[in-house]
């Protein structure tokens, strides 16, 4: 079956995954160097910008999968779509309570409207809706393709709010800034925080594959009982 | 030609039924007056001028009062099914769109000019020197709002949750609208040099030529049965 | 074999957090350690979340194959 065989790839990757979330730990606790002016709290760096970067990267799959979906209508397509949002949003989550936990030591201040931030805020609120519409209708495909058309109109605008919420904050500098934005990386940092991105890409992979396979299973289970139901009828 | 005159059809139907019911304006129209009697309220003018936060709850005001209206859109449609009937017509499905989003413009619009003219008098502001370039700040603006509010309006009109999905799904989406929406119309109102605010016009017209385009080409898919 | 994952990583959390604790009071005597409860928490929550990802997919795989074992 091909679902085995996705679940067994998931569950690869997902063990990879998590001894990268191992190996990650120790050099963020025992390797890398402290950062200068921010000491320690600046290692809450590796855990924060690896989570963006697959809300985004997750973001990414949804649209595409949602937009081929519209045009193909092949249920796989929507699937994926789902798991890959359940996914971004668990990472979105992540970068959003990492977030202020970061602020609050670089900026002094919990929340900071800080381009990266608002837009990830934006983006979380683009998942919720994703999902509350899929689940708001009585008609499930009519659901499945509305939550399509949210993950499109989405990723059509999160460009033009990057672009908006970044505008506006060059105009409005962060009056108290203990530490430039750009931080000037270590290479031992940079290994670092390549570690947590590889992590975090394998861990997701690995349970967007799951996830996907536990759907597939719930399609064929779906449509057994319509069967048996349709034959009961006969 | 036909695509336009189909456009101006529904356009012109809507906005006919809106003129006898005044169900849409009269709603918003209050909303706006009431809205900018509480926001007095809730200013200290001591502390703060209201010309200087009169762009910002202008724009907030045409947001909120704008949701309200638009969001029963195809409220009439909905009622005994008559949506299914409009299906049947060999009309083109985003000109139907572009019909409602058209009519939409037009009612907030005049709720816009409202807006302006009630703010104006509850907080004594002066709009600037320039009013064509307002004129073209709020258009696009506008223009930016109607199109994803038409959209997502049909979409939440067919969920369980109906007019309140609405905010949800819209406001992520209207960031832009009010970062350059409020930039502009506070540097016209400050009579700052018309080069800041060109900026904010380009990425206004931006934001209106990829709402209206999204929802023209998604709307088949939110509509269909 | 989700269930096995999940006792997997569990143990190796176990095993990991003594050292990491020890670590830990090593760490907090630097002039910053004031900050050090906010990595803590950072790294908690990505755990936590993921683990509750992970978690929620095992039961749902679960219920789902004995879902199709029983039709």
């Amino acid at each position: 079956m091909p679902e085995n065989r996705l679940q067994r790839t998931g569950i690869a990757l997902a063990a990879l995954g998590t001894l990268g979330a191992v190996l990650l730990l120790w050099m963020v606790f025992f390797w890398v160097p402290t950062e200068r002016t921010l000491g320690i709290a600046q290692r809450i760096f590796y855990v924060h910008v690896p989570s963006a970067w697959i809300a985004f990267f997750a973001f990414g799959i949804v649209a595409l999968c949602s937009g081929v979906y519209l045009w193909l209508r092949d249920e796989r397509l929507d699937m994926a779509a789902l798991a890959a949002a359940e996914g971004g949003m668990v990472f979105c989550t992540i970068m959003l309570l990492t977030g202020p936990l970061w602020a609050r030591v670089s900026w002094g201040t919990w929340w900071t409207w800080e381009p990266r931030l608002v837009l990830t805020l934006l983006l979380w609120f683009v998942y919720f809706s994703y999902f509350l519409v899929r689940n708001a209708t009585e008609n499930p495909d009519q659901g499945k393709r509305f939550a399509a058309v949210v993950g499109i109109v989405g990723v059509l605008d999160i460009p033009l709010i990057h672009v908006s919420v970044t505008w506006m904050r060059s105009l409005h500098p962060q009056p108290v800034v203990l530490r430039p934005d750009g931080l000037s990386l270590d290479p031992d940092m940079f290994i670092t925080l390549m570690v947590g991105l590889a992590t975090a890409t394998m861990l997701f992979l690995g349970l967007f594959l799951m996830r996907y396979t536990v759907e597939c299973l719930k399609r064929e289970v779906d449509q057994r009982r319509t069967g048996s139901r349709a034959a009961q009828g006969a | 030609m036909d695509y336009l005159r189909v456009i101006w059809t529904v356009a012109r139907k809507d906005l006919l039924i809106e003129m006898r019911t005044r169900e849409r304006i009269a709603a918003m129209g209050a909303f706006v007056v009431l809205v900018g009697v509480l926001f007095n309220y809730s200013i200290d003018t001591a502390i703060v001028r209201p010309q200087e936060i009169a762009p910002g709850i202008i724009w907030m005001t045409i947001i909120l009062g704008g949701l309200l209206g638009i969001g029963r859109t195809f409220h009439l449609e909905e009622e005994d099914g008559a949506f299914s009937g409009v299906l049947q017509t060999p009309i083109p499905l985003d000109a139907l769109y572009l019909g409602k989003t058209a009519a939409n413009l037009v009612i907030l619009s005049l709720v816009t000019v409202l807006i302006f003219l009630v703010f104006g008098v509850f907080f004594g502001l002066s709009f600037g020197s320039h009013p064509f370039v307002l004129l073209a700040v709020v258009f696009h603006a506008l223009l930016g709002f109607v199109g994803l509010t038409t959209l997502f309006s049909a979409m939440s009109a067919r969920t369980t949750m109906g007019e309140s999905l609405l905010p949800v799904l819209v406001f992520p989406l209207l960031v832009p609208m009010v970062i350059f929406g409020v930039s502009a119309t506070s540097r016209l109102f400050a009579g700052r040099p018309l080069s800041e605010v060109a900026g904010s016009v380009r990425m206004l017209g931006a934001f209106a030529i990829l709402s209206v385009g999204a929802g023209a080409m998604l709307f088949r898919h939110v509509v269909e049965e | 074999m989700t269930i096995r994952t999940c006792l997997l990583v569990a143990a190796i959390l176990a095993v990991s957090s003594p050292e990491l604790l020890a670590q830990g009071t090593d760490l907090a005597s630097q002039t910053l350690g004031r900050a050090y409860w906010h990595v803590f928490a950072a790294y908690a929550i990505g755990w936590i979340m993921v683990l509750g990802w992970v978690i929620s997919i095992a039961r749902r795989l679960v219920s789902v194959e004995r879902a199709l074992k029983g039709s």
